[in-house]
């Protein structure tokens, strides 16, 4: 990095005051995320588990491959990942750095408010690269589920605006619960809902209102646009509809956890 | 150009350097050595490091703060003193810019705290008063993180040289939890001041410590201010008001009562009947003098 960083802001003769240095918002952020993907590393358990259920989910379903695809069964697993980083991973987190005042402390050093979530929410992307890229090689090389290099590539950007869905109600359930048991509670409740009714929904043990409900869910059209991406040629109208569902709730949900959102748990 | 260098615009007189500084000067940027150049421009000028003007915070219908006027001088120790409830707290919390005030304004060297914030809070330096540091760094991590945000990029010998100037140079691989509370005091103090702030504000500073850390917390606070740092302290210990505070404010239920240094504070009221109806053994003390003004009361 240049030596003449910081920026420099020389007052004119005559002033009394001493120059100011504000630093860019690329160095702040810089230094925020480099901090925080220490962070996660040194909380590299709960992130571990976050990718063994995915992966877990490819190899237990090796059998289902000749029936239903591999799309199905990777797509599947990609977005009971991003579910648990979005919903668990990053609202936990959210909420019990929040209840140790550490946003607080960040917030009274000139760094503007987007670089500190913004770091945060930039960590949760690698891992849901990270997570997307482990089992798509899980899935070739245990299951041998095999795609185009299109089908790859169009699979992760999908599973990263996925995962802003994930990333972005994990924000609103943290912005409008305080308490970060409430929190924990809460995540936990919407996590096991989503995969219950989404996945077995889907596969039709709810009944026929569920599975054709389910479609429409975060759960299912995340589901949706990933399975459609990876075999690229399998995208329909129904797909597009999915995705345009998908950026609209990541719209809402963020917006949602936005307004919310308060830097301290004190009243 | 091997350092970054400020170009001095006026003249000063340093007396850390004993020498006399003129407008062109060219000094390094060095956080280790830029303290005395920075004091010197700040103990000639008479403009204050923290103007707060008819400050009021409501919070839902009940006002914590109300119409609080006061000012910190460079190299100036200000003590805002007050019982559990005063508006203490909220008053430092507004001038950190963690809360918007519903009137008043807040200038903290020459910057509004609201039109522009990032300016503001490059110009000061904060220790709360719970410990906030994220708890999976270690010390050196956490400094080098803070010193990102102010723009100073340290390598580790610089954080030793830190760490050696405050004896935790042991502590740098530990993370922040594993710290005593007075060390850890001492890591929140070089944080709060890594960037040499015109103005450090500190919400009562040694809650917690022993005699010892905060003997040596105050010696650290004193040679801050020796360098022309201004600093607002919040504390409810008459004993840290009086041992090291310029000037004191008193606060009670949202509103500054006096404002004075210690001394010319019990000089001034020592007359006073409930002043005299609160003193334990004939001589009057500021702690007298405080219950005498706010009540003998406890606060919840």
């Amino acid at each position: 990095m240049s030596t003449t960083s910081p920026t420099l802001i020389i007052d004119q003769p005559g002033t009394q005051t001493a120059p100011r240095i504000l630093p860019s918002s690329r160095e702040v952020f810089m230094s925020l995320f480099k901090a925080d993907l220490t962070t996660q590393w040194r909380n590299r358990r709960a992130s571990v588990m976050v990718i063994l259920l995915p992966i877990v989910i490819v190899m237990s379903w090796k059998a289902l491959i000749e029936k239903t695809g591999g799309a199905f069964v990777l797509s599947n697993a990609i977005t009971l990942g991003l579910n648990a980083i979005g919903i668990m991973g990053y609202s936990n987190s959210i909420a019990r750095d929040r209840e140790k005042e550490i946003f607080q402390r960040l917030r009274v050093a000139p760094a503007p408010n987007w670089t500190i979530m913004g770091s945060r929410i930039a960590v949760q992307l690698v891992m849901i690269i990270m997570m997307t890229a482990i089992v798509m090689i899980v899935g070739y090389q245990y299951d041998h589920i095999v795609l185009s290099a299109t089908g790859y590539a169009a699979g992760m950007l999908t599973a990263i605006a996925g995962g802003a869905v994930y990333l972005a109600l994990g924000q609103a359930i943290v912005g409008r619960i305080t308490n970060p048991e409430t929190v924990q509670a809460t995540s936990r409740l919407i996590y096991i809902a989503f995969i219950m009714v989404g996945m077995f929904g889907e596969l039709g043990m709810l009944g026929n209102f569920i599975n054709k409900a389910v479609k429409y869910t975060p759960y299912g059209t995340v589901k949706a646009i990933v399975s459609g991406a990876l075999t690229p040629a399998s995208w329909t109208n129904d797909t597009t509809m999915a995705l345009l569902i998908t950026l609209g709730y990541t719209a809402v949900f963020a917006i949602m956890g936005i307004r919310w959102f308060k830097w301290s748990s004190k009243k | 150009m091997s350092q970054p260098l400020v170009i001095l615009p006026i003249h000063r007189y340093s007396p850390a350097t004993h020498r006399h500084l003129n407008p062109g000067d060219r000094l390094p940027l060095d956080p280790l050595t830029i303290t005395p150049y920075l004091s010197a421009m700040n103990t000639s000028t008479s403009q204050p490091v923290l103007q707060v003007e008819n400050l009021d915070i409501f919070y839902g219908s009940f006002q914590a703060v109300r119409n609080v006027s006061f000012e910190v001088r460079p190299g100036e120790i200000f003590g805002l003193l007050g019982p559990n409830g005063a508006g203490k707290t909220s008053t430092l919390s507004a001038a950190e810019g963690l809360i918007k005030p519903s009137a008043g304004t807040i200038h903290v060297a020459g910057y509004d705290i609201r039109r522009e914030p990032l300016h503001a809070r490059a110009s000061m330096g904060v220790q709360l008063q719970a410990t906030s540091f994220q708890p999976e760094l270690t010390v050196s991590e956490i400094i080098v993180l803070y010193g990102g945000l102010y723009g100073i990029k340290l390598t580790m010998d610089k954080v030793m040289t830190i760490l050696k100037d405050i004896k935790l140079q042991d502590q740098a691989g530990k993370r922040f939890g594993q710290l005593s509370g007075g060390q850890q005091q001492r890591i929140s103090l070089v944080i709060a001041t890594i960037h040499n702030p015109q103005l450090v504000l500190m919400d009562e500073p040694t809650t917690g410590l022993d005699p010892q850390s905060r003997r040596q917390l105050w010696a650290r606070i004193e040679v801050m201010r020796d360098r022309g740092h201004g600093i607002l302290l919040t504390t409810h210990s008459m004993e840290e008001a009086e041992s090291i505070c310029d000037r004191i404010a008193i606060i009670d239920h949202g509103r500054i009562i006096t404002t004075d240094a210690p001394q010319s504070i019990i000089d001034n009221n020592r007359e006073r009947p409930e002043v005299i109806a609160a003193s334990r053994r004939g001589k009057i003390t500021l702690e007298d003098v405080f219950i005498g003004l706010t009540g003998a009361d406890v606060r919840a």
